[in-house]
């Protein structure tokens, strides 16, 4: 039985990744899940799995090449299928391997989705298209005959852009005759003048532009702002730093941020969730993933800190240090990015003291963290010179509403104005 | 009362547009001066087939002990004219109910009568006035009758004759006539063919002209064009060699047969003209089948026939050209489909034919029919296939499954890819379709 991989949708608004190295070769013997090929997209650096186990028979695309999403990239005969067996399979596990992860394409998540051929795609004959009825975000595969399919291909264009004319919307020959691709983006803009120029948008804008709209149409954005002392957290660091000099690693305010959001959200897991409006359901995560936006050459990138509770500030110190290497050198793959729970911005960090983030849908909340200033304050009737770390929150009210984000901002806060707090 | 369709002529365009009709909620009424089921039924398709069964099966029986059944004295064995026409007679009998039955079942009207056109709206038949919004004339054609010999027999008549003749002189052109002549020579007698012109069966790829033409003149079929050929009483002399014949059979190319009408349509060469809804000039009348010339088949005149049913019910029809099957019934059988090796090469596409004989089928062995072969014609860019010929036993059965794919555009790959059951005949495509060459 031959199964046809078709490189996925990675979910991120690309349509091409380039092919940085082959794991396999003709007539190898794979499992699922090995490693077929390393890929590189604008944004990642990623090995794509093998959905199925067998033996490689044919391989698409050579070192270097661009591969198009839902381009054949490897034949695999698998082993001891025969086709009535597979369409058994297909029928007793139809959701099976659908989907690699659940995680949304979006702010936190900027590589979220990976969308493998379901099962139902054992093809007897024919590079006729995979598909699925069980993934609704996969392209629905035009219905078109063999020479249309291979005419296509030939001529490099996306079948599924092209209206069928024949019966049932079937593309046939005289369809990819007359299609007529749409213009080269170059020229869309063309509307250069001496006082402005055009630039054709990078695959990481486009993806950034189509996540924050989407973001802002799904979600009813508010936003809290509150500001908090952190003299103490500013000493806690310098003697942790200190302690922890020859280690070669030094503590920023993150880490201890990360913990302090950890732990109130375990008490608040509302915003640790993602509303499901579909089947009008809250999903409650037990775990949590906590996106760490990160401004790059590129744009902007969020890697995912996973079971961010369970680490020590050391251990975050380090997590983020490699997350923010990777970034800057375009070798986050797809695990970093993908199954983030919440965001966190530190937009203080280069500038700016309240703000309003835009929320990684499906997420619930993002908080945001200004820059630390010294203000005057009033301590024990007294007006001395603080450490004012002002902080900013945008959640989804859909899903929860003000007073109960209060309740979270206090507890987080409580955890930066007294850092002893989070060794209880 | 008025009818939405009046259908003039009950052949395979007729009654097949009849039962769609009925089943769109027409209120349809077929009349036919003669027996339902028109040209095809009584006379052409069906007879004829039946009695080239008749005379296959003698050919079998003849050669039985090849196969091992022995006990049969060859000088026994005859061919019984009577009997064939007599089965040929219960299968059209039996066809022509099961037309009543789906046109009754359809609410379609039958009236046995000559019908006569009075204006678009209006037909007249068994002295009584009919009202309809659509007219279809399906009124078919026949051999178109000879100067040279006004008296010859058409083939309606050839199922009266008592006795058939020893030495029938075929005279004509077309897949009637070569299946005509291998009947009589079947069936041991002595037919020659007095050919209109050459190619005898032009829509065939040559290919197939070619293996008949040979099949006929191993089998001793004399072909006098008649050009060259001078006629006298009851002899054909052809390059000094007298020819005696007992009888003409007319198996000519045909005239439309026209009903009579009012309208004055506009016509070609004695058909209907027609556009591609099978309109004729006059709006509200259209001409489907043989009667507008556009082909001579019957399956061509259904699926014209359902065309102007669409056309009716406002479905636009596509542009393009259909493709349909020719077959000849001969022993062994001739299909074809899609288009002949000249036409491929007359458009100047870069093609490749793949052929595969026969006699390397193991199923066609076993039968006893290993003759024949199948030629699949590809482009050579993506292969896809652009016409298939065919010679085998039951080659007008085998030839569909080259109008599936190439209904599908499909290519050779296809065609070698589809798993086909061993041992069967239709193996040969999976054989051919795979080769390099």
């Amino acid at each position: 039985m031959r199964y046809i991989f078709k490189f996925p949708d990675i979910g991120e608004g690309l349509d091409e990744g380039k092919i940085i190295e082959w794991y396999v070769e003709k007539g190898q013997s794979i499992q699922s899940g090995d490693a077929l090929v390393k890929m590189e997209t604008d944004k990642v650096v990623t090995d794509i799995p093998s959905p199925k186990s067998g033996v490689i028979s044919a391989r698409y695309g050579s070192i270097g090449d661009s591969i198009k999403v839902g381009s054949a990239l490897v034949e695999i005969d698998i082993e001891g299928v025969e086709a009535k067996d597979a369409q058994d399979i297909n029928q007793e596990e139809p959701a099976k391997a659908v989907t690699e992860s659940v995680d949304e394409e979006g702010f936190g998540g900027v590589v979220g989705t990976i969308e493998l051929a379901g099962d139902g795609a054992y093809l007897p004959a024919g590079d006729e298209g995979i598909s699925s009825p069980n993934e609704p975000k996969a392209r629905k595969k035009a219905l078109a005959t063999p020479v249309a399919r291979a005419m296509a291909k030939d001529l490099g264009i996306d079948i599924n852009q092209v209206v069928g004319t024949g019966p049932a919307g079937r593309v046939t020959k005289k369809d990819i005759e007359s299609h007529r691709p749409p213009a080269p983006q170059r020229s869309v803009g063309s509307i250069e003048t001496p006082r402005q120029r055009t630039e054709p948008l990078s695959q990481i804008r486009k993806t950034i532009a189509k996540n924050m709209l989407r973001s802002k149409q799904n979600t009813a954005h508010m936003a809290i702002m509150e500001e908090v002392e952190v003299s103490t957290l500013i000493e806690a660091r310098s003697r942790l730093n200190e302690a922890l000099k020859h280690d070669q690693i030094k503590l920023s305010y993150l880490p201890f941020i990360i913990q302090a959001i950890a732990r109130a959200l375990k008490k608040h897991p509302v915003l640790n969730a993602e509303l499901d409006m579909e089947n009008e359901r809250i999903i409650y995560k037990d775990y949590i993933n906590l996106g760490i936006a990160m401004d790059t050459d590129d744009g902007l990138v969020v890697p995912v800190i996973h079971d961010a509770d369970k680490k020590s500030l050391t251990d975050l110190a380090h997590e983020i240090k490699s997350l923010a290497d990777k970034a800057r050198e375009r070798k986050l793959t797809l695990d970093d990015l993908k199954d983030g729970t919440f965001s966190i911005t530190s937009y203080g960090s280069i500038g700016g003291y309240f703000a309003v983030p835009v929320i990684a849908y499906p997420q619930v909340a993002i908080f945001g963290i200004g820059r630390i200033a010294q203000k005057p304050v009033v301590k024990d009737g007294e007006i001395v010179i603080g450490n004012i770390m002002p902080i900013s929150m945008s959640v989804d009210h859909r899903i929860v509403d003000g007073a109960e984000v209060s309740r979270f901002v206090n507890d987080v806060l409580s955890y930066l104005k007294d850092p002893i707090l989070l060794l209880a | 009362m008025t009818y939405d369709l009046i259908i003039i002529g009950s052949g395979p365009a007729g009654y097949v547009g009849a039962i769609k009709a009925g089943q769109r909620g027409l209120k349809t009424l077929v009349i036919d001066k003669k027996y339902i089921g028109g040209m095809c039924l009584n006379w052409g398709c069906i007879p004829t087939k039946s009695i080239l069964e008749s005379a296959k099966t003698y050919q079998k029986v003849l050669h039985a002990a090849d196969f091992g059944v022995t006990g049969i004295k060859a000088e026994e064995i005859a061919f019984d004219w009577q009997q064939a026409v007599t089965r040929t007679r219960k299968i059209v009998a039996k066809l022509s109910r099961g037309i009543e039955f789906l046109w009754k079942k359809n609410g379609v009207e039958f009236l046995r009568a000559e019908a006569k056109i009075i204006s678009p709206t209006q037909v007249e038949a068994d002295k009584r006035v009919f009202e309809t919004k659509n007219i279809l004339i399906a009124t078919g054609s026949r051999p178109a009758p000879r100067d040279d010999f006004p008296d010859a027999l058409s083939l309606e008549d050839l199922y009266s004759l008592p006795v058939l003749p020893e030495k029938p002189l075929l005279v004509g052109r077309g897949a009637n006539l070569v299946e005509l002549a291998q009947f009589f020579q079947m069936i041991g007698k002595a037919p020659i063919i007095l050919a209109d012109d050459l190619p005898l069966m032009p829509a065939l790829d040559a290919s197939l002209e070619d293996f008949m033409l040979k099949k006929m003149s191993k089998a001793k079929i004399p072909l006098i064009p008649v050009i060259d050929a001078q006629i006298k009483d009851k002899s054909v002399s052809y390059k000094d060699k007298d020819y005696p014949f007992d009888m003409v059979i007319n198996a000519g190319f045909r005239s439309a047969v026209l009903p009579q009408m009012e309208p004055q349509l506009k016509l070609e060469d004695g058909f209907i003209a027609t556009d591609r809804r099978h309109m004729s000039s006059t709006d509200g009348i259209y001409a489907a089948g043989d009667v507008n010339g556009k082909g001579y088949l019957a399956h061509v005149a259904s699926a014209q026939a359902l065309e102007v049913i669409d056309s009716i019910m406002g479905v636009d029809l596509p542009d393009e050209e259909r493709r349909y099957p020719l077959n000849i019934y001969t022993d062994p059988e001739l299909a074809q489909i899609g288009m002949t090796e000249a036409q491929i090469k007359a458009q100047g596409i870069d093609y490749q034919v793949k052929q595969y004989s026969m006699s390397a089928n193991g199923k066609a062995l076993t039968e006893g029919s290993s003759e024949g072969f199948i030629r699949i014609i590809h482009e050579t860019k993506y292969n896809q296939v652009l016409g298939v010929q065919m010679v085998s036993a039951n080659a007008t059965d085998l030839i569909s499954e080259a109008g599936i794919l190439m209904e599908l555009e499909g290519s050779t790959y296809e065609l070698a890819r589809t798993i086909h059951a061993h041992p069967t005949v239709s193996e040969i495509y999976m054989d051919a379709g795979g080769m390099d060459g």
